[in-house]
């Protein structure tokens, strides 16, 4: 007889607790009653076509899209640059620009959205795509370097001046080795900066104009108002989207290492 | 060769927009928080703390629930991360993924399932009331308990990856050593285990109290217009109020008043035996 | 008088999953044994040894310590010392405090705890750290700690597990001695397992074999060097040279073997006895065949043969010696004194019957 592992009972309530929104979300949106109910009463999928008849969440999620994919695209280029650059050339102050870098992770993302709110008013972007761009590259730059250095700290130079005696320009270079090899790292900062700019609502929050909002806080603003499973099925929606891109992002990187806990020490 | 031209051209991309989109408008910010009424300089936002009771008792409420936070997040978590570094490669892959996955899903989203979950009509109250366990429904939303829940689902990983990491540092014989010297399982892991990932704890712990001081969403949906927490008076300061000075003021408080509290806590657990073990 | 027995393995198996890593292992220890597990890796040396520490519990078969039945006792309750190939001291604890922690456990007095903590610290040659942590020390004095720190509560047994292998070549020599001198010392009852035949050889009162989970031979050291029981041990325990081939004359208690490749070879009976027209193996070690530069015919227990390369390793020179259709290696000390002996030089391989080993050959290899 074994004996019931009470840290394995613990862990495994933790995990459902965790986890409890999607597992009553999921099935309450198929609901075929008029309002929020858990158990859901009946199946249907009226909720996914009422989804249809809502423009205003219909164009926050193409919007959220466009500017997740356009955050993270610019980036994922940026970031991989300057991490690439940073690593290769050290000098005194390297170690500067490296941390200021990655300030933006340290700052609450509450101070970062009211600062550029006042800033960008001031410029006279704020309420347009770019202002909302640039806010989420500043907050996403941050991964793709760190992600970009941690992928160099274990590349190795002599490969890159095999590379070169065997006849290859620079060019071809960078191209045939440095960038296969840095691909797992360089990937997986472009999804995380898409899930990053597709979940974020606190930067969000202080940049949107009313008509062009992203779908997170199109969500969040409704939520204020009224409670229906409609709520439920938009949330499906992006739950399942987003899951598509943290499978990549394991199958691509392995979240373990993503969050740093990569060690295998036994 | 001169090494800083090109970094400083691969890198000046990245230190235009960190110089544009957050030092320059922090800068900003921060000049605006001293600015009154009549658009001078004072102090007046910042006194605010010292004389207006009602911003002392919302930072205060603050720091509560940040507290509830981080002991509810570590009571949960360490359990968690003990079976992780027990587990085998595979299982502890498993418990990741279901760990860190919903972070990565909006906490808008998270936060609605936890509203369908306690809500006066929620799955619990319903439950309880059908197994005629209460009988009128309890409030479990809108109030710092709604709130603690709320930020506790956000901010578990955190504490739980901080915890696991240092746990997975330590070597394994050392518990061995422990027993063959005489040491219960619990003995052992109140003089060696528990020790050993301290610097784990205090990290875990330093983290989810400043991401639940400056957590505002999770407050919006889940405290609703009764726990208002320093965050959210930020923001209603900033976006209904348009009292934009004093919005920036409470939001660099509250910066300032976690960094003062994180560090005090550094500074008390930090001593010199500490260091000695735990410094690089 | 009779023999004080101090731990007793009977017929103990240890299945992981269905994999057998112990097969029916018996042993009796002797109080005051200085006793090696020695294999490859994976031949259950390391299981068992958990198994008497008591992390990990046999399938079957009963193990004794001073007599009790140790089966189902937690290791905390064991009242041994064991000795990690880590060190696995406690990081946060001072050297002192790492020593102290099974007196603590035992509830000793603080004056007696210091008084015993610095005996056995004098003991290890350490006088001087207790204040220190470990990571202030070397690898060699932190292994020297943890070999205090599993005395200090005078164990009934003391468990070395690998206590060397992360220490560099000179170290592990040093603390080699050291540990002779400690059990010489004290004279507690030890458990070392090891996968380093040198080590093993040069500490053990005796050496027990294993190999797949199973004992291959339990003896002394010379026993085990000079009279393995299997062709493994005598092939873990050093470099050999491996002959195949036929035995022509069994008479009394020698024997004769002719070679696939040529050599007419005279031996004495083995334990386990042949017949003639068996299949046999045969072994004779580098450093028993002698060369010489005389030019002689072919005959019993010599060959004929061209040397091939020579490597100098200080002590002794190992050759390798093309003769018939076979490649010999012979260690030679001081080559230098055979004249004109170079690579390329005829030679003349010869060695004593008692030093060849005949074992009937295994399966029906070609």
């Amino acid at each position: 007889m074994k004996k019931i592992n009470i840290l394995a009972v613990i862990t495994w309530i933790v995990l459902i607790l965790v986890n409890l929104p999607f597992l009553v979300i999921i099935p309450s949106s198929f609901t075929a009653a008029g309002f929020l109910s858990f158990p859901p009463e009946g199946f249907s999928w009226q909720w996914y076509t009422m989804i249809l008849e809502r423009p205003e969440f219909i164009d926050s999620l193409i919007f959220s899209l466009e500017l997740a994919a356009v955050t993270a695209v610019l980036a994922t280029i940026l970031g991989t640059l300057a991490a690439m650059a940073l690593h290769r050339y050290k000098f005194r102050g390297s170690g500067i620009i490296n941390s200021l870098l990655l300030s933006p992770l340290t700052v609450p993302s509450l101070i970062i959205g009211i600062s550029a709110l006042l800033f960008f008013t001031k410029i006279g972007i704020a309420g347009t795509f770019t202002g909302l761009l640039l806010a989420h590259a500043l907050i996403s730059i941050p991964y793709v370097v760190r992600l970009v250095l941690t992928g160099l700290s274990t590349f190795d130079y002599t490969l890159e001046k095999a590379g070169f005696m065997l006849g290859a320009n620079p060019l071809r270079v960078f191209w045939d080795i440095t960038l296969p090899l840095l691909r797992p790292a360089i990937v997986s900062g472009m999804i995380f900066s898409f899930l990053t700019s597709f979940d974020n609502v606190t930067v969000s929050l202080f940049l949107v104009a009313p008509d062009t909002t992203t779908l997170p806080l199109a969500i969040f603003s409704y939520m204020q108002e009224t409670l229906d499973p409609l709520v439920a099925s938009i949330s499906t929606v992006v739950i399942l989207l987003s899951l598509v891109f943290i499978i990549l992002l394991e199958k691509v990187y392995g979240l373990e290492r993503l969050f740093g806990l990569n060690s295998q020490s036994h | 060769m001169n090494k800083r031209l090109p970094v400083l051209l691969l890198t000046a991309p990245s230190m235009i927009i960190l110089l544009g989109v957050f030092l320059l408008p922090m800068l900003l910010m921060f000049l605006l928080s001293f600015e009154n009424a009549q658009e001078s300089f004072s102090f007046e936002n910042y006194l605010l703390f010292v004389q207006d009771p009602f911003y002392v008792e919302i930072l205060w409420r603050t720091i509560r629930v940040s507290l509830w936070t981080v002991l509810t997040t570590l009571v949960l978590a360490f359990p968690v991360a003990m079976y992780m570094a027990q587990a085998t490669g595979k299982m502890r892959g498993i418990i990741t993924m279901l760990i860190l996955a919903p972070h990565l899903i909006s906490v808008v989203i998270r936060n609605f399932g936890w509203v369908v979950v306690l809500g006066e009509g929620g799955w619990i109250n319903q439950m309880l009331l059908s197994l005629g366990i209460i009988d009128e429904p309890l409030r479990l939303l809108y109030n710092e308990l709604g709130v603690v829940i709320g930020l506790t689902d956000s901010f578990i990983a955190y504490m739980v990856l901080a915890i696991a990491t240092s746990l997975y540092a330590i070597d394994p014989s050392l518990s061995k050593a422990a027993s063959i010297l005489g040491a219960s399982r619990v003995r052992t892991f109140f003089t060696v285990t528990l020790p050993l990932c301290v610097p784990g704890i205090f990290a875990g712990v330093t983290l989810v109290f400043s991401l639940s001081m400056s957590a505002f969403v999770t407050p919006a949906l889940m405290g609703g217009t009764s726990v208002k927490v320093l965050p959210v008076i930020a923001y209603e300061q900033i976006m209904s109020t348009l009292n934009w000075p004093l919005g920036a003021a409470l939001a660099f408080l509250l910066l300032g008043s976690t960094i003062l509290l994180v560090s005090a806590f550094t500074k008390i657990v930090e001593t010199k035996r500490y260091k000695e073990v735990f410094a690089s | 008088m009779e023999k004080m027995i101090d731990v007793e393995l009977r017929n103990i198996q240890k299945k992981f999953q269905n994999n057998i890593v112990v097969h029916d292992f018996s042993l009796q220890i002797e109080k005051g044994e200085f006793i090696s597990f020695l294999g490859p890796s994976g031949c259950g040396k390391t299981t068992t040894l958990n198994m008497i520490a008591g992390f990990l519990e046999p399938d079957e078969g009963d193990l004794l310590i001073k007599g009790k039945r140790m089966n189902g006792v937690p290791p905390y309750k064991r009242e041994l010392g064991m000795v990690f190939q880590t060190y696995s001291l406690f990081p946060h604890m001072t050297v002192a405090e790492n020593i102290a922690y099974g007196l603590k456990l035992r509830k000793q007095s603080k004056a007696e705890m210091q008084e015993r903590v610095q005996r056995v610290l004098d003991l290890v040659k350490l006088p001087n750290v207790a204040d220190r942590y470990p990571k202030q020390l070397s690898g060699g004095q932190r292994q020297r700690i943890a070999i205090a720190r599993a005395l200090v509560i005078e164990p009934s047994l003391l468990l070395l597990d690998e206590p060397l292998s992360n220490l560099d070549a000179k170290l592990r020599e040093e603390l080699r001695d050291e540990l002779k001198r400690l059990h010489q010392e004290i004279g507690v009852t030890t458990i070392f397992v090891t996968h380093d035949q040198e080590e093993a050889l040069s500490l053990s009162d005796r050496i027990v074999v294993l190999n797949h989970g199973s004992v291959e031979q339990i003896g002394t050291p010379t026993e085990i060097y000079h009279n393995p029981a299997s062709e493994f041990v005598h092939t873990f325990i050093g470099k050999t040279n491996r002959l195949h081939g036929v035995v022509t004359k069994v008479e009394g208690n020698r024997m004769k073997v002719q070679t696939d490749k040529g050599f007419v070879v005279s031996a004495l009976q083995p334990a386990k006895a042949v017949q003639e027209g068996q299949r046999v193996t045969v072994f004779i070690r580098p450093e028993k065949i002698v060369l010489s530069a005389e030019t002689a015919p072919a005959g019993v227990n010599q060959a004929n043969g061209q040397l091939m390369m020579t490597s100098f390793l200080g002590a002794f020179t190992e050759c390798q010696v093309q003769a018939g259709g076979e490649i010999l290696d012979v260690k030679v000390q001081m080559l230098e004194k055979l004249a004109g002996v170079t690579p390329g030089s005829s030679v003349l391989c010869q060695w004593h019957e008692e030093d060849v080993l005949v074992m009937p050959a295994e399966g029906d290899r070609l």
